[in-house]
């Protein structure tokens, strides 16, 4: 059921508001919501810009005094930026989440029997799905950890995966997955905390699900993982410390968890232990939640330059003394050339059809595709393949002739390195624009978190919506001057 | 509790103290220098350089000793490590590595600590006098103070802090003491009575003139203000009381009963808190006030040190 257009928004936040070409997740059409935006409609259309102005001052003002701000050290004294939130909501009615829940916990599955397929004994390899060039090429695939086995045999304990809605067709498709150190839940939990202080009301008009039980749900899992028992686990976040992008989620997560957080230089590997430093002596640690890079970790046996980490790591990880999530040799799952390989892991492993849908790939490794790839530069977005946070990415249609060209150079000089995917429209949400004080329509991508804890899948419902602020953007990266909205998951449709 | 944690804890304590302490003699000296010639007005900043201990960087940045250099060095100079900005933002700092361990209002408090010192623009301050200044930053370390009490677990990591600033507290009062008494001492005119507003702005800048007052009633003398600031058992700002909060926290956190120690910091604060206990001001002076708090300011760094050695730092395993 549409709900009438509303006569008030001439005057209000809507005031020329232009659905564009693209799907848009609010409006079907001009003026006419969609069910699940319904209520929030009703409530923004009926809101004077001041008033929602002055909501907009009340979340930044939240955001800063609780730090929650990106560092930029270039002054000395380390200026700070708000990672941009937008007060609008994106909502998803319930049967789509289901669909993409379902869908979500069945590409887990499949990534994690590849991982121990791949540091196992490699069925997939003898079967020929998949060629070994592709694998061994790959520059995140781990040898140290080929036969090593993991505790529960779980790789994947946290997975980001990143949805987009392509307006054509106005399913959602997988972009990319992110298998290694995901990060932005704190930010998930953190808007939610925000929203539900500035529009306390809409929350429970709406029927919108819970999601914080997220920390408790990935502490449970970090407890299984124990060498010792789960009793007196010793749970520790290893953090590369403040002057990462991401620590806040650090701090935030330890604090949830109430686990240490810890840097390198406060464990000491002794006899095969892992130990912390404190004021007691030294103390057995046995699960280590780990938000930094494998060649960071170790560097006896990764890089050898990196005061981060912690020597001796890997060797008391393999003896089976600490348990390290998310596993090491992770990156060889979402590799972007291996990510054109997942539909196919999904019937190979769990004998299904997937569920979500992928994005077309060219990977420029095989010659026919390296050679489309070449001559549609202009139509197409190049990743590079072991990058993530938008970083290594062209963007056909929006780049000049000289990008375009260098970008040609460098897929010819190393063609594993890179993939290519035809731009796909994404979808839109209103999103207020702080120079015209009125909303417009911006894309957005969805990263949902996905928990395993061996058995299943565990996903809070919705996850981090990012936004493409600047208007007409495709890019959603914070380092690349996205935002992000809290995402509505509701109990019904709406 | 990590090592790294308590070290932070220790250190987030220190700089906000310090902060306070610069704040508090700022503020003090500009209004006592307020009612006094245009001679001694330019005299009496040079204490306060030599008291926060950066007299060489001063020099090289400055070229005259006035209200407003000093005001700007010891409050806003991002190239002073010891200026008040530049201890909030390290105290900040400090805190932002442990927010974990802190309470969720501590933070947001120092976190809106620093961002208010931030929006201060140094040129309107200057104008105005170190007053509004200084003044917000004492509402701002006692409100700090305040929230730290009333919502942190008074556990080992809360007597970290207690040792950070009561140990930093301890070093500025011997300092404040020190330099104050010589600087006041040379300037004794020969004949006539002692300036009692030079040791009133003192005794108010440790926030002591009520308790003097009512303890000596209305006279003035250099030596039972200093004696004050020393010897007092009970005043907050007072060495001997300072230290014996240094060496409470100690014990707290090894458990060690009266009359014994644990570590070697722990028997210095003992040692200093007894000799303390039963030195009278006329001692001090037949000693050397000047000497004395040499003594004193040296068994503070030992402390400061043994400490380290002992809860912050490891040696290194080969």
């Amino acid at each position: 059921m549409e709900t009438a257009p509303v006569r008030a928004i001439a005057a209000g936040l809507f005031t020329g508001y232009d659905l564009g070409h693209f799907y848009d997740e609010m409006f079907s059409s001009p003026g006419i919501p969609r069910r699940a935006y319904a209520t929030i409609f009703q409530r923004l259309a009926s809101m004077a810009p001041g008033q929602f102005e002055e909501r907009r001052k009340l979340a930044d003002l939240s955001f800063l005094i609780q730090g929650i701000t990106f560092t930029v050290y270039s002054d000395g004294r380390g200026t700070e930026r708000l990672f941009p939130f937008d007060l609008i909501p994106r909502i998803l009615p319930n049967s789509q989440w289901q669909q993409i829940d379902r869908g979500l916990a069945q590409r887990v599955l499949a990534l994690n029997l590849f991982l121990q397929d791949i540091y196992g004994k490699q069925c997939i390899l003898r079967d020929r799905k998949i060629s070994r060039s592709l694998i061994y090429s790959c520059p995140h695939f781990r040898r140290e950890m080929v036969g090593v086995e993991v505790p529960g045999g779980i790789f994947t304990h946290v997975c980001g995966i990143d949805l987009v809605r392509d307006s054509k067709t106005e399913e959602f498709y997988v972009l990319e997955d992110n298998a290694r150190t995901p990060s932005g839940i704190s930010y998930v939990l953190e808007n939610r905390l925000v929203m539900t202080r500035i529009f306390p009301d809409a929350f429970h008009a709406c029927g919108v699900l819970p999601i914080d039980h997220y920390p408790a749900e990935l502490c449970r899992i970090l407890r299984s993982l124990s060498p010792r028992g789960e009793d007196d686990a010793q749970i520790v976040l290893l953090s590369p410390g403040i002057y990462n992008s991401a620590y806040f989620e650090h701090s935030f997560l330890a604090l949830q968890m109430g686990i240490e957080l810890v840097e390198g230089r406060d464990l000491i590997v002794d006899g095969g232990i892992v130990f912390m430093k404190t004021i007691r002596g030294l103390q057995r640690v046995d699960v280590i939640y780990r938000r930094m890079d494998d060649e960071y970790l170790d560097p006896l046996a990764f890089r050898p330059d990196s005061l981060l980490g912690v020597p001796g790591l890997m060797g008391a990880y393999r003896s089976g003394n600490v348990a390290l999530a998310n596993a090491v040799g992770n990156g060889v799952a979402d590799d972007k050339a291996i990510y054109a390989y997942v539909p196919e892991f999904i019937r190979y492993y769990l004998g299904e059809e997937p569920i979500l849908r992928t994005v077309e790939t060219y990977i420029c490794a095989k010659p026919d595709d390296l050679a489309y790839v070449l001559e549609h530069l202009p139509n197409l977005v190049v990743k590079t393949v072991g990058e993530s946070g938008g970083y290594g990415m062209l963007i056909g249609p929006a780049a000049d002739r000289k990008t375009i060209e260098e970008f040609h150079n460098r897929i010819v000089q190393n063609p594993r390195n890179y993939i290519a995917q035809p731009v796909i429209p994404l979808s839109r949400v209103p999103s207020y624009d702080v120079s015209t004080r009125r909303l417009g329509g911006r894309h957005v991508d969805l990263r949902p978190y996905c928990l395993y804890d061996g058995k299943k899948v565990v996903i809070v419902p919705g996850g981090l919506t990012r936004v493409a602020l600047q208007r007409g953007s495709l890019v959603v990266n914070s380092s690349q001057g996205g935002g992000s909205k809290d995402t509505w998951v509701l109990r019904g449709e709406g | 509790m990590l090592s790294r944690i308590a070290e932070s804890l220790f250190w987030l304590a220190r700089y906000i103290e310090r902060a306070e302490d610069t704040a508090r003699i700022l503020d003090v000296n500009y209004h006592m220098l307020l009612e006094q010639s245009q001679d001694s007005y330019q005299l009496r900043w040079e204490p306060l350089i030599v008291m926060a201990g950066e007299e060489k960087l001063f020099r090289r940045l400055y070229s005259e000793v006035n209200a407003p250099n000093v005001f700007e060095f010891l409050a806003f100079r991002q190239d002073n490590p010891s200026s008040i900005i530049q201890c909030i933002t390290k105290a900040r700092e400090n805190a932002r590595t442990i927010r974990d361990c802190i309470s969720r209002e501590m933070w947001e408090d120092i976190n809106g600590l620093y961002h208010m010192v931030g929006r201060f623009d140094p040129r309107d301050e200057i104008i105005a006098g170190p007053h509004r200044f200084c003044d917000k930053i004492k509402f701002g370390t006692h409100r700090f103070h305040g929230v730290t009490d009333a919502t942190l677990p008074h556990d080992e990591g809360w007597q970290f802090l207690r040792i950070g600033w009561s140990l930093e507290r301890a070093e500025m009062t011997s300092r404040l003491v020190d330099v104050q008494y010589q600087n006041l001492l040379d300037e004794l005119p020969s004949v006539g009575t002692p300036d009692n507003h030079q040791w009133m702005a003192v005794l108010r800048s440790v926030g002591a003139l009520e308790t003097y007052h009512r303890q000596y009633h209305a006279s003035i003398e250099p030596e039972k203000v200093a004696g004050m600031l020393i010897l007092h058992p009970q005043h907050p700002r007072s060495i001997r009381f300072s230290t014996t909060e240094v060496q409470s926290g100690l014990r707290a956190i090894s458990g060690s009963g009266l009359g014994s120690y644990a570590n070697e910091a722990e028997r210095l604060a003992g040692k200093l808190v007894e000799r303390l206990r039963y030195d009278k001001i006329d001692e001090i002076f037949k000693q050397g006030l000047h000497s004395y708090l040499n003594e004193l300011a040296d068994m503070f760094a030992l402390i400061g040190s043994d400490i380290a050695h002992n809860y912050f730092y490891y040696a290194v395993v080969a």
